[in-house]
């Protein structure tokens, strides 16, 4: 029978321990949840795509507002303004540079909830009590695991140091 | 209020707070538990009243124009660009504080970055009705925008009103967007305590679904710092555009090329001063004593400091390069600033931006609750003051000495600078009673730090 061994720890240092002794026993995380971005995560999933999304947005939104200002005043409406030249690029760059820069923050944003898994307002995690723990200062460990071994995975984490653990079992 | 803040060395943190969720409960119990208070209330129904007021002001001049401001035939620009010019440099602030301090690695700015992001928001938000009150047909202002029209019109793209229009819109839209970034997992934080059903799908919403994943963290870092990198120029451009309003121009005092710098530090400066009131008033009324420790003040004070300094400078430039230059209009002008109707205002104006900061060389003044409070608003009265006589100063004596006209400001105008500054400080109140003033994730990395 498969069960879900969960536990809170208060600090970073015990859930570290934990994570790194249960792993060492081949055991398989199957949630996590942390109260801040802590500088043990290091670089991996979720941060793919995020600069690229920006620059390539930012580029493509000032280059369209760039294309649009041109276009406007030199084909579509070439104004006479104290006898300016019609393509006055060095006025026509501010503009697009402002636009770029939240164009670029708009696809960093669609980055950020494609990569997070943004807008799952009712994802089954929520059902687990201890994971709203997360939110208010908790480390959270959910481990996968047999019923038969479920106390060696409950004795790893509260010798770590876990303030709080239980067995779920379906 | 107590006169003199107790020093705590340069923790960043009380060690009252023991724990991470301690951290939680001192920024959002206020929301979840406490009512808001008498004094909340009353401050409430002031603001409330001067919004009407300026709203009335502002409504009347509508229906019968701008012949109810002070501008003239000379002075056409009058209080509504020196109050677009004085709220956009404080709402300027706000997220350049923010990135600087997030690029650079600043543990301290988890205390001030949250409220000084919304400090920006409602600055520029008050920033730019000035440029639409101030079109003379403001039912127009949407001309502003390109769009196919019947009439085959395009926005002139070399004017400065076209600039300003789109940096006014993008940077309001990304300081909403980095706002939003670093807010998200607080939001999850009160969706997780908030009792009755109506906040908690309120909440729930506004945190779209965040856990708190390994994978969320990843990219909501990644996107911060991303945004940050961006917001440093963008700030520095927005404000230089508004600089570059007048070094565009051919007036004498205004064609000068240290004027986007020269804006660029007085945002920092106004915003910093702005921050400081805000800190020192949420500090005590929300009880957040323990994360907003004298440390803050002392760091805040000091870049007040050299904000001061470098503004002395730039005033000593404009000087020098007129008395150097010598040209008959621009040496006019400083004359003018010196001896001419205005003198009062200008040195007024010395006195708050340059010599007002000056107190804070002193350690002990630079947490000293009165001195904090008395530099923030001399600085921000110096500020808004530098703003109007950078537009009297000159326009009262142009190039034209049959044209030279002094400017007086009439009730209306002042109405609708009060509105805009209670309709600011409501926002406020209500961003207090919704939202965490302190971002309680970073608080939380904090701590842990300090406790490390």
């Amino acid at each position: 029978m498969t069960a879900l061994a969960l536990a809170c720890f208060d600090d970073e240092g015990p859930y570290l321990r934990a994570r790194v002794r249960l792993l060492a026993d081949d055991r398989r995380i199957v949630g996590e949840w942390l109260p801040y971005a802590a500088e043990s995560l290091g670089d991996g999933a979720g941060q793919r795509g995020v600069r690229g999304a920006v620059i390539v947005l930012g580029l493509l939104g000032a280059l369209a507002l760039f294309a649009l200002t041109v276009w406007s005043a030199v084909w579509a409406y070439p104004f006479n303004a104290g006898g300016r030249p019609l393509f006055s690029w060095p006025a026509f760059l501010l503009a697009p540079v402002e636009f770029g820069a939240l164009a670029g923050a708009a696809g960093g944003m669609v980055m950020l909830f494609r990569n997070a898994g943004l807008t799952k307002l009712h994802h089954h995690a929520f059902d687990i009590d201890e994971m709203l723990r997360a939110s208010q200062g908790a480390f959270v460990l959910a481990i996968a695991c047999d019923a038969d071994d479920a106390s060696a995975v409950l004795g790893v984490m509260a010798h770590a140091g876990a303030t709080h653990s239980r067995l779920v079992t379906s | 209020m107590e006169a003199h803040i107790l020093p705590t060395g340069r923790r960043w943190t009380l060690p009252s707070l023991q724990t991470l969720e301690d951290v939680t409960e001192a920024v959002a119990a206020p929301l979840m538990v406490r009512a808001p208070g008498r004094n909340w209330w009353i401050a409430m129904a002031v603001c409330a009243l001067g919004t009407g007021i300026g709203a009335l002001a502002v409504a009347f001049s509508f229906v019968y124009g701008p012949g109810l401001w002070g501008n003239n035939s000379a002075v056409v620009w009058g209080f509504p660009i020196a109050n677009y010019v004085w709220w956009i440099g404080i709402g300027n602030a706000g997220t350049l504080i923010s990135s600087l301090l997030l690029l650079t690695r600043q543990k301290w700015r988890g205390s001030i970055n949250r409220f000084a992001e919304a400090m920006t928001l409602f600055a520029v938000s008050m920033a730019g009705l000035f440029p639409i009150l101030h079109l003379g047909r403001p039912m127009y202002f949407y001309w502003l925008a390109p769009y196919p029209n019947t009439m085959g019109l395009w926005p002139q793209w070399r004017s400065a009103l076209v600039w300003d229009f789109w940096a006014i819109l993008s940077y309001l839209l990304f300081s909403v967007l980095f706002f939003y970034v670093g807010l998200v997992p607080d939001l999850a934080t009160l969706r997780d305590r908030a009792g009755k059903r109506g906040w908690q799908r309120f909440y729930g919403f506004l945190a779209m679904g965040w856990q708190g994943t390994p994978v969320q963290w990843r990219a909501q870092e990644r996107l911060h710092r991303t945004l940050a990198a961006i917001a440093v120029p963008l700030v520095c451009s927005v404000h230089s555009i508004v600089g570059l309003d007048f070094a565009a121009s051919l007036m004498p005092g205004w064609t000068e090329s240290v004027f986007p710098p020269y804006f660029v530090v007085g945002a920092l400066f106004s915003g910093f001063a702005m921050v400081v009131l805000i800190a020192l008033v949420i500090r005590r009324a929300m009880g957040l004593e323990a994360l907003i420790v004298p440390a803050h003040f002392d760091a805040m004070a000091r870049i007040i400091l050299a904000a001061g300094i470098v503004m002395g400078a730039s005033y000593a430039a404009e000087w020098f390069s007129a008395l150097w230059g010598g040209e008959a209009a621009d040496v006019r002008v400083v004359r003018y600033e010196f001896t001419g109707d205005y003198w009062p205002l200008y040195a007024a104006m010395l006195a708050g931006n340059v010599l007002a900061p000056q107190l804070f060389w002193v350690k002990r003044l630079r947490t000293s609750v009165p001195v904090l409070a008395g530099v923030a608003v001399a600085v921000l009265v110096g500020m808004w003051l530098e703003r109007i006589l950078i537009l009297l100063d000159t326009l009262s004596i142009g190039y034209e000495p049959s044209f030279w006209r002094t400017y007086a400001p009439t009730l209306v105008d002042f109405l609708i600078l009060a509105g805009t500054m209670s309709a600011f400080v409501m926002l406020l109140l209500v961003f207090a009673r919704i939202l965490p003033v302190v971002s309680m994730h970073e608080m939380r990395k904090l701590v842990a730090e300090e406790r490390a």
